[in-house]
């Protein structure tokens, strides 16, 4: 009987302390809300983004911000690239996006479109922090859609040609610099090549961004025209993907299919030469191997001397649904202030968009040639992209991955894939 | 007479659907509506954001039937189920007949091989994943030691679906091989001592007694496995990338359904797909449910 007793007073114990902390919770999540409608007390703010590497650095700034705004807390959240995307359509659809998040020219369309987007304008009109007229001209009119800026630019990205040092002393070859053409290139990837296929002289990956879109702009095709057409059935389009194609065909580079392996490759010493975004550098300053080892130079130009690159700048945006709209802009406002960039080029996340802060990313990276990245800035051609980008980007791989094995002519391959984007891009 | 129903009977009846109300709760908010919201969502263009779908009535199933990559996604589903279910049932019930028997040690075996079935499938595949790697992967590197030839174990479109057939075999051994020894503990040892008075065999003993009243637990473990082969997802998910050259010859129709509908934003055509595998199952489990007559022995 005493036992029964102890029992049910213990029951009765546990019911009470699990009501009494819920409803404490609930008591103080509504003195907070109206503490923070009374004078912005505590809230929080989540930031999305794909990159890890980035993710460490932000931090900083993150912390930073905070000690200034005691009052706001930031929560980063990182997911890999294709997984952010996934998670974020299912957040959208759910009403559940990140109050504030990393925007792509891929996905801007779609988000600004359908009102998933905080339109900044006023925020910006209002701010003597922001202006628009600071960042790279095309960079801030990628998130612009109708007149209404949805979100900054948070910094852009080229693509250079990364070389491993050691492999072209062994060779004997002088390493690559601005004379480069595409003739020097392969040139230079024959006699970087070993028979035996232990060592390759340039690392062609399918892909597009870091691989055959700039040798498309260097040969002056196009991806996607003006007038929003495919440009794979151009002739100087697939010109340029068949030069880089051929180095496959030629065995001068191993088949990669995969994202990550491309690097790999590099840092295994498999591959002498390849092409690599400003993104990378981040996480290739972390590696031993690649401090000793590599370096980085413009992009060899087509024979006949025109330059490319191409040019992407990622932006900050804020959800339309977020219930601090006011704190989220005051993180996202920190990010695109000329302080705000400034402290992330120098902590070297990525080439910081506002005007004049990014020689501080160069000297985030002495140990490379970072420069290289800023200077081609100035023949950069932006990646291309549509209203869903993401549709006929992924679907190209599939179609082109025949030509890129050799098993399919190249010419009859961008044809499919200049019908299958028209038909995507009619869709849209 | 029978339509008078006492008060006792009308109790225990309530009782009855109280007990069960949680599971068919759970089944109709998580499984069965979801069936035919899907079903519903196949005849439609599906919006942005799950909102402004437009009806396009069978336009998604027309699209479907001349898409030869659906018809390669059928193939392909059904040569991962043929590669997997067959080898994996065999390796199951040997294992179980062995670790049925007097073994040392044999609460370890029992647990070694269950262990694949609480790893997580992502995880399962990144470490399988490195070891097929063709440049610095374990196999490949013993492979060369013996003086066989490296093989393209992922990108490789003829190799590719044996090397994920591989990873769900090794994950589901453990699984079967639990149910079937479940199955095995309930057949009474007095039939085996008959026939070891009568002289038969262990191999005769496998086939005339162990298989035949293990046959309800092997029917139950038959149809369950080649449900869940069919539905083959993570491993493909984390192993081959759409760029792969072995996409066309590994993707399986949920990874297709999940490209569709997720990766190219068109969950009507997405539902559409699933409907077909739904289908393609429904008319395997019931010939499979007619032909268990044939050869399940229930005691």
């Amino acid at each position: 009987m005493k036992r029964k007793l102890v029992s049910v007073l213990l029951c009765a114990a546990m019911i009470t302390t699990l009501v009494s902390g819920c409803g404490n919770k609930n008591i103080s999540s509504d003195e907070g809300t109206k503490k923070a409608e009374e004078s912005g007390g505590d809230v929080t703010i989540s930031y999305a983004c794909w990159d890890s590497n980035q993710a460490k650095l932000i931090q900083t700034v993150a912390d930073e911000f905070e000690e200034e705004n005691p009052n706001i807390k930031i929560d980063i959240q990182v997911n890999g690239w294709d997984d952010y995307w996934t998670g974020l359509e299912a957040a959208a659809t759910g009403g559940s996006l990140p109050d504030t998040f990393w925007m792509h020219s891929n996905n801007i369309y779609y988000y600004g479109s359908n009102d998933q987007l905080l339109d900044l304008t006023n925020y910006i009109e209002k701010s003597d922090q922001v202006d628009l007229a600071n960042y790279p001209e095309g960079l801030g009119e990628i998130y612009n859609i109708d007149g209404k800026q949805y979100a900054i630019p948070k910094d852009y990205d080229t693509i250079a040609l990364w070389y491993n040092k050691t492999l072209f002393d062994e060779a004997g070859l002088a390493y690559p610099d601005d004379t480069w053409t595409w003739d020097t290139l392969k040139d230079a990837a024959k006699k970087l090549t070993k028979d035996d296929k232990s060592q390759y002289g340039f690392c062609a990956g399918l892909h597009n961004q870091e691989g055959y879109y700039n040798f498309v702009y260097q040969n002056g095709g196009e991806i996607i025209t003006e007038d929003k057409k495919s440009g794979y059935d151009n002739e100087k389009t697939v010109q340029g993907i068949e030069e880089y194609f051929s180095f496959v065909k030629d065995g001068l580079s191993p088949e990669i299919y995969d994202d990550q392996a491309r690097a790999e490759a590099m840092q295994n010493g498999l591959c002498a030469m390849g092409l690599f975004g400003s993104w990378n550098l981040s996480g290739f300053a972390t590696t031993d191997f690649m401090k000793e080892n590599f370096d980085c130079a413009v992009l060899p130009s087509a024979n006949d001397g025109t330059r490319s690159t191409i040019f992407n700048g990622l932006g900050n945006a804020i959800s339309a649904t977020t219930e601090h709209p006011d704190e989220a802009w005051k993180w996202v406002e920190y990010l695109s202030s000329k302080e705000g960039q400034e402290r992330q080029a120098e902590l070297g996340t990525a080439i910081s968009a506002y005007e004049g802060t990014a020689d501080k990313f160069a000297e985030a990276y002495p140990m490379f040639n970072t420069q290289c990245y800023i200077d081609m800035v100035e023949y950069a051609q932006i990646r291309p992209y549509s209203n869903q980008t993401s549709v006929w980007e992924d679907k190209a791989y599939e179609l082109l991955k025949g030509a890129y094995a050799g098993k399919e002519d190249t010419k009859v391959a961008c044809e499919k894939t200049a019908a299958m984007m028209n038909e995507a891009l009619d869709a849209e | 007479m029978k339509n008078k129903v006492s008060k006792k009977t009308r109790n225990e009846w309530c009782w009855g659907w109280f007990m069960v109300a949680p599971t068919i709760v759970g089944l109709v908010v998580l499984n069965i509506i979801p069936i035919f919201q899907t079903l519903y969502l196949s005849f439609f263009k599906s919006g942005a954001f799950g909102k402004g779908n437009v009806f396009v009535g069978l336009e998604n199933y027309k699209t479907m039937i001349q898409d030869e990559q659906v018809w390669y996604a059928v193939r392909n589903t059904l040569g991962y189920t043929c590669l997997v279910v067959p080898v994996t049932i065999v390796i199951a019930l040997l294992m179980a007949v062995a670790l049925n028997g007097k073994l040392k040690g044999k609460g370890i075996y029992r647990t070694i091989y269950f262990i694949p079935m609480v790893a997580a499938p992502a995880a399962v595949t990144m470490v399988w994943k490195w070891l097929y790697n063709s440049q610095y992967g374990l196999i490949n590197h013993v492979l060369n030691s013996l003086g066989i030839e490296k093989m393209n174990w992922i990108d490789n479109p003829k190799v590719a679906l044996i090397s994920i057939s591989i990873i769900g075999i090794w994950s589901t051994i453990g699984y079967s091989m639990v149910l079937l020894l479940a199955g095995l503990q309930e057949i009474p040892r007095d039939y085996y001592e008959a026939s070891n008075i009568d002289g038969a065999s262990k191999v005769r003993q496998f086939f005339s007694i162990t298989v035949p009243l293990v046959s309800p637990t092997l029917f139950f473990v038959l149809v369950t496995s080649i449900i869940t082969a069919m539905q083959v997802f993570d491993v493909i998910y984390m192993m081959i990338d759409v760029t792969s050259p072995a996409y066309n010859s590994t993707v399986s129709l949920v990874y297709l359904f999940y490209n569709n509908s997720f990766k190219y934003s068109n969950k009507g055509y997405g539902s559409a797909i699933v409907m077909l595998l739904l289908l393609i199952i429904m008319i395997i489990t019931v010939i499979q449910t007619k032909l268990q007559k044939k050869w399940v022995n229930y005691m």
